[in-house]
């Protein structure tokens, strides 16, 4: 009992991450209704970014929340004004473009091997004052990082919730989400917009780079990884929706963790795709989703 | 010489072409690399029947490679079936597999039928690779299947001691999907999937039953898919599910079709005529450099195209070609 215990406060911890990971796609896909395939390619700049400016300043790990998460922000922003934006553009006003899902793993496939490229395919993993502490909780232990993590990602969600609902933005946003031809002639500019959310997605895909980085190994294809796991929690939770990308994530890292204690890994990954697919047929809207968005 | 006849010769001197190539090429390994082409091209073709006319974007394409080549070779291994009727039942079992899939996913918008296409694939792949024996089926999970070298093959076991005969069943096969893909897009079935594919609500208001034609297609484009994975398996005589099933596989079908032109004829053909060389040169060439600058490459590509040529290469390549059918019919003409 205890294990399965240790399992579940470990498997939230991940699963936490997960969410974290799931809550900038969801944010994408809510306002530009895009699967963003090059999102855990973010994650992983996210990492690297945060890996290096840890390793080379030697900084305390959770300093890099606040430089790394602005600069992701603004090379997301460029990143949809430069190449999503006019393929965008092309496809007009198709309520889903699929073209730009093509772009996007495009993205993905250029970020990953550029990273291979500089910083080639070993695991890396930065030893930080924290990295190793953890505190007990009756008789269970909880580490240090994950639970910073787990907080973090609660806290994230919980600011992103806030700002789209008190700023300006983030209405601006919503109103796009809900409706693009009428948003654009309240005289939103749409594409500012999705500039916007691109960049808060990869702000996102910044943080969870920096609370992983204690505790995770860093390589060029890490965000595979987060994104099988990620596309599987946005549709658990509902495409859009900022409180069902959390909870999914919580629900998919039990289920590896309670599982995995049970049976070999790779059958959790099956039990994982086969859950995801009864939730389609069964609910497709998700926890939290609208029922017009599938 | 009217346009109908000018089509019509460089079509025939294309299939000449194509049917004389390895005169000239008798390298095996040159022979190899255009049978993998044809390969590609025929898989793109297939593919092109639901991602291409019904306007969808299915990105689990591989699972019915993977499902062709798994039957025929069980079917080959254990009970001594000849693979060309495996590939038969193979294509057999794709279908009712895609018209499961399709039932539930093809109501469902864009974004999600790409998501559910992947998370099936890669839960069967998944599936496989845990499996070791199925009853009294053997799978052999990672491992793979390995399909026996025979000493004396004959045409009866799809087995053969040349590249030769490998690369005229697919190109055989390939014009046969092409054929049929012609036939189809200008049928009824054709219009009606452009149709539900562009406008699906207005489609439904003409009466149209968008959903029972793309399951059509869908069963049609997965039969043909299992085909190919019998000759992939014929031809390599080893596969393995990571290799054969993976997403990979599924996005460069998809890339290709994309590259070339989604939802017409020439398109996956232009498309696999241009990449799988460069990939082929790219990774042989530059990958001792640089790892992954090959696929850096190849994504950069990709993200041109989509922003310049949204349409893919075959709308520019029709155009002029049509300027310079233009030219040469209205000289004919004017003699």
């Amino acid at each position: 009992m205890t294990a399965v215990i240790q399992a579940t406060l470990n498997g939230a911890m991940m699963g936490a991450m997960y969410g974290l990971t799931a809550l900038g796609l969801t944010l994408i896909f809510g306002v530009m209704k895009v699967v963003n395939f090059a999102h855990g390619s973010l994650l992983m700049v996210g990492m690297f970014s945060a890996y290096w400016l840890i390793r080379l300043t030697g900084i305390h790990p959770y300093l890099a929340l606040v430089i790394v998460p602005p600069v992701l922000f603004v090379f997301g922003y460029y990143l949809q004004d430069v190449v999503i934006k006019p393929v965008f553009k092309a496809e007009g006003q198709v309520r889903e473009p699929l073209t730009v899902i093509i772009v996007t793993t495009g993205v993905w496939y250029v970020l990953d091997n550029l990273a291979l490229m500089l910083f080639g395919a070993e695991y890396r993993t930065v030893r930080t004052a924290i990295s190793n502490k953890s505190f007990a909780l009756g008789e269970f232990i909880i580490s240090i990082p994950k639970f910073s993590g787990f907080v973090v990602a609660v806290a994230t969600a919980v600011g992103l919730a806030l700002f789209m609902r008190k700023t300006k933005t983030g209405k601006a946003l919503r109103a796009t989400s809900l409706d693009r031809e009428a948003a654009n002639l309240m005289g939103i500019n749409q594409y500012r917009i999705y500039n916007i959310a691109f960049g808060l997605g990869t702000a996102i895909a910044g943080i969870a780079g920096c609370v992983l980085i204690p505790f995770y190994y860093v390589y060029p294809s890490v965000g595979v990884v987060f994104d099988i796991r990620a596309f599987i929690i946005v549709v658990l939770g509902g495409l859009g929706s900022i409180p069902g990308a959390l909870l999914g994530g919580l629900v998919i890292g039990l289920i590896e963790s309670v599982f995995s204690q049970f049976m070999a890994s790779t059958w959790t990954e099956a039990i994982i795709y086969a859950i995801f697919l009864i939730i389609l047929f069964v609910k497709p809207s998700g926890f939290f989703g609208h029922k017009q968005d599938w | 010489m009217s346009r109908k006849q000018l089509d019509r010769t460089l079509l025939i001197a294309a299939a000449l072409v194509a049917f004389g190539l390895p005169l000239v090429v008798t390298s095996p390994t040159y022979l190899q690399i255009l049978i993998l082409l044809f390969f590609y091209a025929y898989l793109t073709t297939a593919w092109n029947l639901v991602g291409g006319f019904a306007g969808v974007l299915p990105l689990g394409h591989s699972v019915f490679v993977g499902i062709g080549a798994y039957t025929s070779s069980i079917l080959t291994l254990q009970y001594g079936v000849s693979p060309w009727i495996g590939m038969l039942v193979g294509g057999a079992i794709a279908a009712v597999i895609g018209v499961i899939i399709g039932l539930p996913t093809f109501r469902m918008r864009g974004a999600y039928f790409c998501l559910c296409t992947i998370a099936f694939a890669e839960g069967i792949r998944v599936m496989v690779e845990n499996i070791d024996t199925l009853g009294p089926l053997k799978i052999n999970g990672p491992r793979g299947l390995l399909v026996p070298l025979l000493k004396d093959p004959t045409f009866w076991d799809y087995q053969f001691m040349s590249k030769l005969p490998y690369y005229y069943i697919i190109l055989v096969l390939l014009i046969l999907v092409l054929a049929f893909t012609w036939f189809v897009s200008r049928s009824k079935i054709g219009y009606y999937l452009a149709a539900g594919g562009e406008e699906p609500e207005a489609a439904a208001a003409l009466g149209i039953n968008v959903a029972n034609y793309k399951l059509f297609a869908m069963a049609l484009s997965c039969f043909l898919t299992a085909l190919a994975g019998t000759f992939y398996a014929q031809l390599m005589l080893y596969f393995y599910p990571k290799g054969l099933m993976g997403l990979d596989l599924s996005f460069e079908i998809a890339f290709i079709a994309l590259i070339g032109g989604r939802g017409t004829i020439a398109g996956p053909v232009i498309g696999a005529l241009l990449l799988r060389p460069l990939n082929e040169f790219t990774r042989i060439y530059l990958s001792d450099m640089l790892p992954g600058l090959h696929l850096v490459i190849f994504g950069l590509i990709l993200i041109l195209v989509m922003i310049y040529l949204p349409k893919g290469l075959t709308a520019p390549l029709a155009a002029l070609y049509d300027r310079l059918a233009r030219k040469i019919t209205d000289q004919g003409a004017a003699k």
